[in-house]
């Protein structure tokens, strides 16, 4: 019977994977005795199949794939409930931060395209202005949403992720809450310099 | 006056200005004044976080070496998301002294360390505590059973922040409503996520957690919520209708902003500050309850 992921034990990649995730987030996830109060307050545990106890021993066990490609990386809404009640302090949001930052320099498939280009959009709004102007925003990120979805041919979510966005659009309007102006900060350079930095680090 | 410096975020700035109407509005009738820090940036909420912790530190540290130049010792942010993501970049960045001049480097205004930054709810319980509210809030909202919904970032954090009402259960909304003869309900949901990150990103998902609170909320004969985060209060507002229909809530209840209750109890016109624009119906009740 073939074992599932989680037990096999990946000698090679173990150690500087949990080397590294424990350098970057700051979470000693060495002390984690899965006593799994953290599953029991994960409000997406159950949709994700994963919850944050499981994560960690993906880690333990060397499988990266595993850790960076599971429902509960993807959904986790960092609501820091695992963190505030595991008896250990590990803040698991942490960690699946820092899983998610990993991906993202790896160039890897995110599970769901649309949280990472939502994130993308969002800081591209940012730093053009400073401040997240949100028909901006939401057109960058329909833009790339639509282009991912008709390429995978989804035509039918299309339309209605774009009949759902107008309707909200015009509802906003009708409630006159839509913001039309240019949201901006005059000392852009200031932000410019900051994402110019956050490149190195 | 006392004088705070107010960062309103972006959110308050765009589709939930509504917010900081009200916030300017009911500061003002208890003594506060609110100065927006000029030049104020995105705080990065979640998007940077997730993607560059750098970014998610330098974001809100230009904000508080802003705080710093203008003189103010105390920041008041309304919006939960923003108020995590500053206090947990100051609480960072004090502790790492190398990163903090890297990130200052680049800044016209230095960030320090040493500004006390607040959330909406524990100024307003320190301005109960001096007698204020009960002097300027004149008008009972006798009949309004509230259910304090505090969200998720309101008292978990991921580092060691001092925390000003209890984590698990806190307090304060209750409170401020008895302060206003509304008498909140006792419920299970008071900090559990809403899932406002994921509202149009993974919507079944948001729904569902959101559906969630409602239900409780129902449950427990609640005939409102109220909450003190922009973000929450319009995903739990502006898509209770689809969530309701899916998972089958039985009613719909409206999404006020703490301001809203603190404003109508001292007499703020509710068209003044915008309660007619909610998505779920807001004025219905308060018609009802002769609260207008």
């Amino acid at each position: 019977m073939k074992q599932p992921s989680y037990m096999i034990y990946k000698a090679d990649t173990s150690r500087p994977l949990v080397d590294e995730i424990i350098k970057r987030s700051d979470q000693n996830l060495l002390s984690c005795y899965q006593c799994r109060r953290c599953a029991a307050g994960c409000p997406v545990g159950e949709e994700s199949g994963v919850t944050p106890d499981r994560l960690i021993r993906m880690i333990l066990l060397g499988d990266q794939d595993a850790a960076q490609n599971n429902l509960l990386v993807s959904k986790c809404v960092a609501c820091y409930t695992c963190g505030v009640r595991c008896p250990n302090s590990i803040q698991s949001a942490r960690i699946i931060e820092t899983l998610k930052q990993m991906a993202k320099e790896a160039h890897r498939q995110p599970l769901n395209h649309h949280m990472t280009d939502f994130y993308d959009a969002f800081l591209a709004s940012v730093g053009h202005w400073g401040r997240f102007n949100e028909i901006e925003g939401m057109a960058i990120y329909e833009t790339e949403n639509v282009a991912k979805e008709i390429f995978k041919g989804h035509f039918r979510a299309i339309i209605d992720e774009l009949f759902n966005q107008a309707q909200l659009g015009v509802a906003l309007i009708k409630k006159k809450r839509m913001h039309f102006g240019l949201d901006r900060v005059s000392r852009r350079a200031e932000i410019r310099s900051l994402f110019e930095k956050t490149k190195k680090h | 006056m006392i004088q705070l410096a107010y960062y309103p975020g972006c959110s308050l700035h765009a589709s939930s200005q509504l917010y900081d109407i009200q916030c300017k509005l009911v500061f003002d009738r208890l003594g506060i004044e609110l100065r927006e820090i000029e030049d104020w940036n995105c705080c990065g909420a979640i998007a940077a976080s997730k993607t560059s912790d750098f970014l998610a530190l330098a974001l809100p540290a230009r904000n508080l070496g802003i705080v710093d130049a203008m003189g103010l010792s105390e920041i008041v942010i309304p919006c939960s998301s923003c108020y995590s993501r500053t206090l947990v970049a100051q609480k960072t960045l004090s502790s790492d002294p190398l990163l903090m001049n890297s990130i200052n480097e680049s800044l016209t205004h230095k960030m320090g360390g040493s500004i006390k930054v607040s959330n909406i709810l524990e100024v307003f319980a320190r301005a109960a505590g001096t007698g204020i509210l009960v002097e300027k809030a004149f008008k009972k909202l006798t009949g309004l059973r509230p259910a304090c919904y505090y969200g998720c970032l309101l008292t978990r954090f991921p580092c060691d922040v001092d925390i000003n009402d209890d984590v698990e259960n806190p307090q304060t909304m209750e409170m401020l409503c008895e302060v206003l003869s509304a008498v909140p309900i006792d419920w299970n949901y008071k900090t559990d996520c809403c899932g406002a990150s994921g509202a149009f990103t993974d919507a079944e998902q948001s729904q569902l957690l959101m559906s969630r609170i409602v239900q409780d909320a129902v449950a427990r004969d609640a005939n409102c919520i109220v909450t003190p985060c922009p973000l929450c209060q319009f995903n739990v507002d502006v898509y209770q209708d689809k969530a309701r229909k899916k998972y089958g809530v039985g009613k719909k209840l409206p999404v006020y902003f703490i301001t809203e209750l603190l404003g109508l109890a001292m007499g703020i016109d509710a068209e003044v500050m915008q309660v007619n624009r909610h998505f779920v119906d807001a004025m219905g009740l308060l018609r009802e309850l002769k609260l207008l």
